[in-house]
């Protein structure tokens, strides 16, 4: 469904950077970061809505981020934030799924490079109207979280600026743009639902992994 | 056997090195020689590039950090991969781009719980990589970050994929690294913390490696700073030869 590569960024959450302020000042980290905090998930991760999602034994509990993910429809490289969407040509609700980590100092590959750890919704249309939008997490039809990109230190825009500043969001490509610092956890037996007016729902539901 | 993926009439070709290296012969036919072909990283479309840092005793060493647990793994976009024989430019504000020699292994088989004992069946071929790293990009978080370790270019690959079944000890091969002639780099994969059946034994312990993906096994010491012109040779014996230039930075 993804033909190219799917980049996230961590820490872009307002009220999760203003609680982690005192820490950034400390080792490892020495200062607050300066520009947005990437990551990859690869397409082992990738997961259709509906999906099931195995969970092994050190993960018996998993961080679920619902977010926007943009989708490029053309190359973006150095471009200016006022024209950053136009490379965008279509979004999708993603879930970030990663075994929870304090520590930001290393590549979370470990944490959130796991097999079925994006379940991602069908793309649709991107209208910028869906980053105002409450993005709404259930847990077994209970809702879980709910939250907007209104939230977001770097906007979509700004972060395409300054991603395609050193490196070509290629056609293909899929930007999610950032993470609720107070995303809920979800464990084996339940089952997940974000929406998003205006995009497709995503689904998952999480079993513990049986070991052959 | 070596194969490589060369840009052919327009479209990128996989054909097979034959006459010692001089050659790529390639399906319609076509000979082309060694100095005529246009070299295109032989890497599959979609595939995971993992790379190691700090997975060299002496080169842990030479950046002042203890050797420890666990293995430090990053990934890459396909946008940092560029062929054999091309130019990488080197960002105008950058006095600390220093070349990285990598034996590379690629995955032929999916792996998952894969034992190391058994996890080299898993190995399809071997590259060469040169993942340059730029310090002054560096920053404590999610370290080393994209911007230092996925820009566009900066990790040549190739010339071609070497059969594992030609390679008997991917833990036996001498990996060096010239610029302009001068060896700044001398190293063994036997130096390595983790090696190749180590890291997809580890890997596999939480994900499903697929055919095409890509371990890029980490650098020895020598870091060495280079310069807008330099020519950059990484060599890993019985694997291949991997040439790249340093060029300027286009834009202000």
């Amino acid at each position: 469904m993804i033909s190219g590569t799917v980049y996230g960024v961590v820490l872009n959450d307002r009220a999760e950077r203003d609680a982690l302020a005192a820490a950034f000042g400390t080792a490892p980290y020495q200062r607050a970061p300066v520009t947005p905090v990437l990551y990859i998930k690869p397409r082992n991760c990738i997961a259709p809505h509906g999906a099931i999602v195995a969970l092994a034994e050190d993960a018996v509990l998993v961080e679920v981020a619902a977010t926007i993910g943009l989708l490029f429809g053309r190359d973006a490289s150095r471009v200016s934030p006022k024209d950053a969407l136009d490379a965008v040509a279509g979004a999708c609700l993603a879930v970030d799924v990663t075994v929870p980590h304090d520590s930001y100092y290393r590549p979370p590959v470990r944490h959130r490079a796991r097999d079925g750890f994006l379940p991602l919704g069908v793309p649709g249309r991107f209208d910028p109207a869906l980053l105002e939008r409450d993005i709404v997490t259930f847990v077994d039809d209970r809702e879980a979280h709910r939250w907007q990109c209104t939230r977001l230190v770097f906007s979509a825009a700004e972060l395409v600026a300054e991603i395609s500043s050193f490196m070509t969001l290629r056609a293909g490509d899929l930007l999610l743009i950032g993470l609720p610092g107070d995303a809920p956890r979800i464990g084996a037996g339940e089952r997940l639902r974000a929406e998003l007016d205006g995009l497709a729902p995503v689904e998952a539901r999480f079993v513990a992994e049986t070991v052959a | 056997m070596k194969r490589a993926l060369l840009n052919h009439l327009g479209r990128p070709v996989w054909g097979e090195v034959r006459e010692d290296d001089a050659i790529v012969v390639l399906p319609d036919g076509a000979r082309i020689g060694f100095e005529d072909a246009d070299w295109l990283p032989p890497a599959t479309a979609g595939a995971t590039i993992f790379a190691l840092g700090l997975n060299y005793a002496d080169h842990v060493k030479e950046l002042g950090f203890k050797a420890k647990e666990p293995p430090l793994i990053f990934l890459k976009g396909p946008n940092t991969l560029i062929g054999h024989g091309q130019a990488t430019p080197r960002p105008a504000d950058a006095n600390q781009m220093h070349p990285e020699c990598e034996l590379v292994a690629v995955i032929g088989r999916p792996a998952r719980r894969v034992r190391a004992a058994d996890a080299l069946d898993h190995v399809a071929s071997y590259t060469v990589a040169n993942d340059y790293a730029i310090r002054e990009y560096l920053e404590n978080y999610y370290r080393p970050n994209l911007r230092v370790k996925n820009r566009d270019t900066t990790t040549p690959l190739g010339p071609w994929l070497v059969d594992a079944a030609d390679i008997a000890d991917p833990q036996a091969l001498d990996l060096t690294t010239r610029v302009n002639g001068e060896l700044v780099q001398p190293g063994s994969t036997a130096d390595m913390i983790l090696g190749v059946a180590d890291l997809i034994a580890y890997l596999s312990e939480t994900m499903t490696l697929l055919p095409g993906d890509m371990i890029l096994t980490g650098t020895p010491q020598g870091v060495h700073f280079c310069n807008v012109g330099d020519v950059v040779e990484c060599e890993i014996a019985g694997v291949g030869r991997l040439i790249n230039r340093i060029a300027p930075d286009l834009l202000p």
